[in-house]
């Protein structure tokens, strides 16, 4: 139930390999990642458990002003390990979303409200100017390291989450402990955050997996046959 | 502390952007006002029916349903405003984001979609490890600063993927032939550096493994990321793996290297004694594999939604 730091199987990084890595890292162009400008945290949970919750590190870049894009890690340290992805998007282009693909987000309204999903770091009248707009976004997280149930690899398929949609979600101890860490109170922000509001159309049915649960199957599909595909290649 | 913050913010920002609006402090103070939450507008008619009862599947390989034409390539959405620039500059300068400095080498590779192999992209993989027989890497469809995050892909030695479950060594590709091949590139890189033998980095790599997720199908012309997961496979030696000429041109033209030197020199790199016939599982088994989203009643712990 707590936040894991998997254990990741595997020799420790030789001396040659860091070597290289410190080269490759000081040639090389980082265009995407070097857009990432924002850690956020928050909490989410599996689309078909609420009682399976996971504190969440999201490491965001803009790609405009109405679309983020964020990585996500189990922690903020060096050793972080990477188990998911987020998408997060205005209502205006959330409205734009086939009715299929709608369930598959969630609203972010009431973790930003409650004051559970913060800015590390950051003051408060300068995280608010940016959370006031996270409060009307929709996002979409998909989890492929299933780090609660104490996997040390990311096996498994991947895993639509939702996100805190009302008080009594989430476990008290996840909170505090997450309070404790980083020195802050999340019912103080909340009075703080009384004065934001959601969606401006309100929240739209058909988010939060419209009310119900979700989950991933894997379908064996039929590929052409190996050999009987001409392929010419010049 | 905060207004002057805030002041030398401004005068960062306005040096920064000289043809931008110069910024005061004012244009920064906080906006508190009352109103108490909105509720669900009338004007949100929904039929009732349909919210509660109809979640329809979403499926990796199935196309999405229609979205509003945009135009050019650009993803949807107004471009960023200066306030925007701000907050941003503000958090990067304030936060120490540790996880993403440990991504320490950029990749551009191919990968195809397991469920239809006749559909490959360039991909370009960052790339950070976390001990010598484990890599994760955020996925882009270019290494542009507007590239799109496509997906995630982990990377494990031989010895690791032996002890995977032989259910779970199906949603894997072996690395082999992209290395060898020259498909694997690290631009900006001189082939020399990365074939140097006490770093043995890519006589390991060539016997690794690969887990890839894509989560926005991009060459589809999805303009935002739409549907279930699908997983990747890698390039192959053989038909349905092979790698289409145009698109490696392409991005030999553009990085400026030549894939077939690159695999002229690293002939010398030693194959693997033998690659895991779960892997790859289209090769000897002719399937690919799709993700498929359905409802399901989620076991609560409270109300929902």
């Amino acid at each position: 139930m707590s936040t894991a730091h998997p254990e990741v199987p595997g020799d420790p990084t030789q001396m040659g390999t860091a070597i290289l890595e410190k080269t490759t890292a000081a040639i090389q162009g980082f265009g995407p990642t070097n857009k990432i400008h924002q850690h956020l945290c928050a909490f989410h949970f599996y689309s078909d458990d609420m009682s399976r919750q996971v504190e969440a590190h999201h490491f965001c870049g803009h790609q405009n002003e109405e679309m983020r894009q964020c990585l996500i890690y189990n922690s903020s340290e060096a050793d972080a390990r990477l188990i998911g992805i987020e998408y997060i998007i205005s209502e205006e282009l959330f409205m734009t979303l086939p009715d299929e693909e709608k369930p598959l987000w969630h609203t972010h309204e009431f973790e930003v409200k409650s004051g559970v999903l913060f800015m590390p770091g950051i003051p408060g009248p300068i995280e608010r100017q940016d959370l006031e707009k996270v409060c009307k976004t929709y996002g979409k997280t998909i989890h492929f390291w299933q780090i609660d149930r104490g996997d040390n690899l990311p096996v498994g398929l991947p895993q639509i989450m939702m996100a805190l949609t009302r008080d009594g979600q989430l476990y008290p101890n996840l909170a505090q402990d997450v309070e404790e860490r980083y020195g802050i109170s999340f019912e103080k922000e909340r009075e703080n955050r009384a004065y934001m509001m959601g969606p401006e159309k309100g929240i739209h049915p058909l988010a939060n997996a419209a009310g119900k649960g979700l989950k991933t199957n894997l379908r064996e599909t039929e590929c052409k046959p190996v050999d009987a595909v001409p392929r010419v290649f010049v | 502390m905060c207004p002057t913050y805030l002041t030398a913010l401004c005068h960062h920002i306005t040096r920064a952007c000289p043809r931008g609006p110069s910024l005061t402090h004012h244009d920064l103070h906080l906006r508190v006002s009352l109103s108490s939450y909105k509720t669900m507008a009338s004007e949100n008619e929904i039929d009732s029916k349909r919210t509660l009862h109809t979640v329809s599947m979403a499926s990796s390989d199935k196309s999405p349903g229609p979205t509003p034409d945009y135009d050019g390539q650009k993803p949807p959405g107004e471009p960023m405003t200066m306030h925007q620039h701000i907050l941003d500059k503000g958090a990067a300068l304030m936060q120490s984001l540790k996880p993403i400095k440990q991504m320490k080498q950029h990749v551009c590779t191919f990968a195809l979609y397991s469920h239809d192999m006749s559909r490959q992209i360039e991909t370009h993989h960052y790339v950070t490890r976390l001990n010598q027989d484990f890599l994760q890497c955020a996925v882009y469809d270019t290494d542009d600063s507007n590239g799109r995050l496509i997906g995630v892909e982990y990377i494990v030695s031989d010895k690791i993927f032996e002890s995977l479950p032989l259910e779970e060594q199906k949603l894997w590709h072996s690395h082999a032939y992209e290395i060898k091949s020259g498909l694997w590139a690290y631009p900006r890189v001189p082939e020399v550096i990365v074939t140097a033998k006490p770093e043995l980095e890519l006589e390991n790599l060539a016997k690794s493994y690969g887990k890839f997720w894509c989560t926005w199908q991009v060459d589809r012309g999805d303009r935002l990321p739409l549907g279930a997961p699908a997983l990747m496979m890698s390039p192959q030696g053989v038909n349905l793996g092979m790698v289409r000429p145009d698109l490696v041109q392409k991005r030999d033209r553009k990085y400026n290297i030549s894939t077939e030197d690159m695999k002229k020199v690293r002939t010398e790199i030693e194959e693997p004694e033998w690659i895991n016939p779960q892997a790859d599982y289209w090769k000897q088994h002719g399937k690919g594999f799709a993700i498929d989203v359905e409802p399901t009643e989620m076991k609560k712990i409270a109300p929902f939604p």
